[in-house]
Formats: structure tokens, sequence, C-alpha cells
């Protein structure tokens, strides 16, 4: 296991980064706020790890632990002002919001390096810590998917104006959730710098937005799982489609597509679905009509229980 | 300055020609094409390959942009678009597909062109079109210039005035309004569809083809930046109005030109992000657009 986790290392890290940055995309989308404000606070992240770094020489966990305030507290702005707008309209700002600060880091003088960036941001963060972080964020995440406070971010989700009425802050949900996706988007740059001792404006482009989102739809939406599949499948892609040579772009775009098309739940979406009908089918001829998972009644009290 | 003017005018009837299509998609069938920037690059693309076989002259470049830009779109549609809103189970996860799809598909014809090109950018030097230019009083203008000027304007005016007097652009708005209702009167919606893509598609590609002119070459990657631009002129003017796409193209390539003028220039890709912004902020269906009908 440390042999492989060591002649890996670079993959397992791109792995968990991937994964924080999906996540923080996955966190807002779960409560059906459709928000790029994640990448941004990638930027946000990577670029204070790495000032904090050069400048002051501080251990990884403060420069790290600085990006992730400062997004936090980006991010309930971000919400305050972005509070009426929803779906492509809410998506749209964000993004628009993401890539201006890109711009911002080409124009930041001496404190961001300008085009070229900034370099030699070595720490001793390793391998064990970003396993670590990502261990103990993905254990609060799944644990946020159940109980009480999972089933409100899942009726604000469904059904908002059903939420209100249930008694459900909707606002204070959405704000929470740009707070949460700030916070794992700049752990993610801030690790990111750091492991790579560099950041650049190049590294916070529009792909970025393209690679966190293809991943969470390819993997699933509405659970950390999925992210964490399309995490792996699009860190370790390259590595498998090394056959196909320069076609690698194609072969990626292609997939996505059909994955967007033809699986809108994700993989995750699709295993649950195909273990739920192996499970019904094993059951006895009487007990087949019996509610299951998705039976209406079950989600109302689902709901009522929700109610805080 | 009055050069300056010119060349806004000229840029702004760039984006103009490229998010008119976007807009009018976005507005009334619900389709926001995130494929749309490759589409427009890789029109430019196939003239470029075609005048590198054959020296054209340029409306047969221009037909050819144009004919490959309404196809790929058209097949985006068919084979991506068309089974997503199928098979969604609401609006709102269909547009969200849809935009995952597009950006999928986008990678494609960038993957190919930057293979073929090695991502070095490509002209039209082998075709048999000169540019030639002319001086009239404190402005130069070029031939390139006016087609790309009276293009942009003449095929918005007549969108507009087909959107407002046929009876299949009032089929159209209707869509836009309610698509249910609309099919229940006898509207095919799908035909519809495909029309306004075929369209959306063509202009990309004109636009493509008279970029590549007015330029005299560019990078496979251009389609990003146009898309993220037409986005912002789009959002400024109101999704869905074509007045509303003029004044936002025209605003966003005036207030790009000023700042190119004015500043060292370093800013200039952060105005189509700042007005986007604060254009959501303050009014969010923008300058002409109608509030959303919605009922839940």
């Amino acid at each position: 296991m440390t042999t492989w986790l060591s002649s890996h290392a670079v993959l397992v890290q791109s792995t968990l980064v991937s994964l924080l940055l999906a996540l923080s995309i996955q966190v807002p989308l779960r409560a059906g706020v459709f928000s790029f404000a994640g990448v941004g606070s990638y930027a946000i992240g990577a670029y204070a790890a790495a000032i904090m770094t050069i400048r002051l020489q501080v251990a990884p966990v403060f420069a790290i632990g600085v990006g992730v305030v400062i997004a936090a507290v980006a991010g309930y702005l971000l919400a305050l002002l972005v509070a009426r707008l929803a779906g492509l309209y809410l998506g749209m700002a964000t993004i628009a919001f993401a890539l201006f600060l890109g711009v911002v880091a080409v124009n930041g003088g001496e404190l961001t390096g300008g085009a070229t960036g900034l370099y030699g941001a070595i720490s001793t963060l390793t391998t064990g810590h970003v396993v670590a972080i990502t261990g103990i964020v993905v254990l609060l995440l799944a644990v946020s998917e159940r109980g009480a406070f999972g089933r409100r971010v899942d009726a604000v989700r469904e059904d908002p104006q059903l939420a209100v009425s249930l008694g459900i802050d909707v606002g204070r949900v959405r704000r929470r959730v740009f707070v949460v996706s700030g916070a794992l988007g700049a752990c993610a740059g801030g690790m990111n710098s750091l492991l790579r001792t560099t950041v650049s404006p190049e590294t916070i482009g529009f792909h970025l937005v393209v690679t966190a989102l293809t991943m969470i739809i390819v993997g699933g939406a509405l659970s950390w799982a999925g992210a964490a599949i399309g995490a792996v499948i699009f860190t370790w892609l390259p590595t498998v489609l090394q056959f196909v040579g320069d076609w690698q772009p194609v072969v990626y775009g292609v997939l996505v597509a059909l994955a967007a098309v033809y699986m809108p739940t994700g993989l995750l979406g699709v295993a649950q679905s195909a273990w739920r009908r192996a499970r019904r089918r094993g059951l006895p001829a009487d007990e087949q009509d019996r509610p299951q998972a998705d039976d209406p009644e079950r989600a109302l009290a689902a709901l009522q229980e929700a109610r805080p | 300055m009055a050069q300056d003017v010119l060349n806004a005018l000229t840029l702004g009837s760039l984006y103009l020609l490229f998010a008119l299509g976007m807009s009018l998609a976005w507005g009334t069938i619900g389709v926001l094409n995130f494929a749309h920037g490759s589409i427009f690059m890789f029109s430019a693309f196939g003239a470029h390959l075609a005048v590198q076989a054959v020296p054209l002259p340029m409306p047969a470049m221009i037909a050819i942009g144009v004919g490959i830009g309404a196809v790929l779109s058209l097949a985006v549609q068919v084979l991506a678009f068309e089974p997503i809103q199928r098979r969604a189970a609401d609006a709102h996860t269909a547009q969200l597909q849809i935009i995952v799809a597009g950006i999928g598909i986008a990678g494609i014809p960038l993957a190919v062109a930057q293979y073929v090109t090695r991502s070095v950018p490509f002209g039209y030097s082998a075709g048999t079109f000169e540019v030639t230019v002319h001086d009239l009083g404190p402005v130069r203008v070029t031939d390139v210039q006016v087609v790309i000027l009276v293009a942009a304007l003449g095929i918005a005016g007549l969108i507009a005035w087909w959107l407002r007097a046929a009876r299949a652009g009032l089929a159209l708005r209707a869509i836009g309004v309610d698509a249910e209702v609309a099919a229940m009167m006898g509207v095919d919606r799908r035909r519809l569809a495909l029309l306004t893509m075929a369209v959306a598609g063509g202009l990309a590609g004109l636009a493509g083809v008279l970029l590549t002119y007015h330029l005299g070459s560019i990078a496979p990657e251009t389609g990003d930046a146009f898309l993220l631009k037409a986005f912002a002129a789009i959002i400024l003017g109101g999704v869905g109005s074509i007045a509303g796409v003029v004044i936002g193209a025209m605003v966003l390539a005036g207030i790009e030109t000023l700042v190119l003028v004015t500043t060292s220039g370093t800013w200039a890709p952060a105005i189509a992000f700042g007005v986007l912004f604060a254009m959501l902020l303050v009014r969010p269906r923008g300058l002409l657009g109608r509030m959303e009908v919605r009922r839940t």
C-alpha cells in the first residue's frame, strides 16, 4: 500500500484536489444552487496559500487556512449579493466572478506575480496530510447528507416553495452552502499550490469550471460519492487513454456528451437504480407492491421531519 | 477617435453575429449552446481547409462557413439536445444537462482543429480575396469591415422583422412564453427548434469566416473567448430580445475599445465578466428583457 502510494503520489494528490474542487460545486448543486463560486474560491485559496508561504514562511495549515477563511467570507458576501438570482443566471454570475479573479491575478503586480504567477511555494505538506484532510471533509459531508439537515437540503433543492411553507429558511441554507463551497474550493486551491509549489493565472481559468462540472455530472450530482467517482475517472483517464494518443481530448468530449445525454443521474445514479432493481427482484411476489424508497408518502414524512 | 468608433462598431457587429443565434435559441427553445464557440471556430477552420485545396473568392468562403456552421449546429441539436429534452424530467434539469453536453461537445471540434493546425493560427491567405483599404476623411475602412457591418445589422433587422411579422416568428415567440401551450395550439416545436439551431449555427459560421478575414488569422482557442463575451452581450441586452443583443454587443465592444485605447489593456478581458456580473446584480433580465413568466 505505502509503496503503491509513493509511486503514484502525484496522481493521488491530483485526484484528491480534484475531488475537493468537484465537491465545492456539488455541495451547492445538492441544494439546487447552480453556482461556480467554488472555482473562484479555488483561485483565492491557491494565491493566498502561495503568498503566505513565500512571503511569511508560515506552516501549510495556516497558509491554506487563511485562504479558506477568506474564501468562506467571500462566499457569504457573494451569497448576499446574488440572493435574487437562480438557475442559469446564477451560474453565469458565479462564472463571471471566478473568471474575473483570474484577470485580477494577472493585474495583481508583485503580490500575485502578474501573468507568470508565483514560484517557490515550498512547504512541508505531504500526500498523507492531503489524504487526511480530504478524508475528514468527505466524512463531514457524508454526515451532512443524512439526518434532518440532509433532508432539509433535499427539500430546498426539490421544491423551494414547499420548503419555505414547511418552515425551512431557504435563504439561510443557500448562504451556508455558499460558505461551505467557498471553504472547499479554497482548500483544494491552497493544497494544489503548495503541492506543485507554483500557481499562475493559466491554472485557474475556465477549464476548471469544465473539469469540475464534468466530474460531477459523469459521477453523479446528488452525493459526495458521485464527485469521488468522477474525480477518480477523470484524473486516471489520461493514463488509461494513452493508446488513443493525440485523440484523447476527442474521446474525452464524446464521453462527457454521452454521459450528459444518457446518464443524467451519473454513474452513481445508474448503480443505485440497478441495486434497487436487483433488491426488488429478490423480494417475494406479495412484497413487490410494498412502498419503496421513492414512495411519495415516505418522502412527505421525511420533509415533515425536516422541520426545525 | 472616429477610427476607434468604427473599430468598436466592427467588433460589436462580430459579437452581434455570434450572439444573435445563441440569444434566440436560449430565449425561445430553451437551449443554451456551450458548443456555439466551437462551431464558430470550426466553420472558419473548415473554410480554411477548403481554401488550402482550391483558391476561392470571399462569397464562396462565406457560403462554406455558413454551411458548416448550420450542419454542425443541427447535428448537435439532433444528436444531443433533442434526446436530452425528450428524456429530462423537467425544463430545469434539461437546461443543466444541455450545458454539460454542450461543454463536452465543444471539446471535440477544438481538439480536431488543434491537432491539425498544431495550435498555430490559421488564415485565408491562399484565397483570391485581397483586402482593400478605403480612406474616408479621418477614418480608414476596409471592405471586410463594410461587409461585417452590413451583414450584422442587416441580419439582426431581418430576424427582428421575421419574429414580429411572420407567422412562424410568432410561433417561435409563443414557444418561448409557454412551450406546451404553443404545442397545443398546433405549433411544430421540433421543426422550429431545428430551424432556430440551423440559423444560429449559420450565423456563427458567418461570424467565424468574417472574423478570420478581419484579423487575417485566428487561433483554434478564439471560440472560447467569444462564447464568454456573447454571454455578457446577451445578459446585458436581455435574453431573447433582438434589439437587446444589438445594444449589448455594441455596448460591450464600446467599453472594451475604450479601455484598450485609454489604458495598457491588461484589464480588457475582465470587462465582459464585470459587465455580466454587474448587470445580473442590478437588473437580471437585462436592459430590454421581459420578466420571466413562471407558474409553479
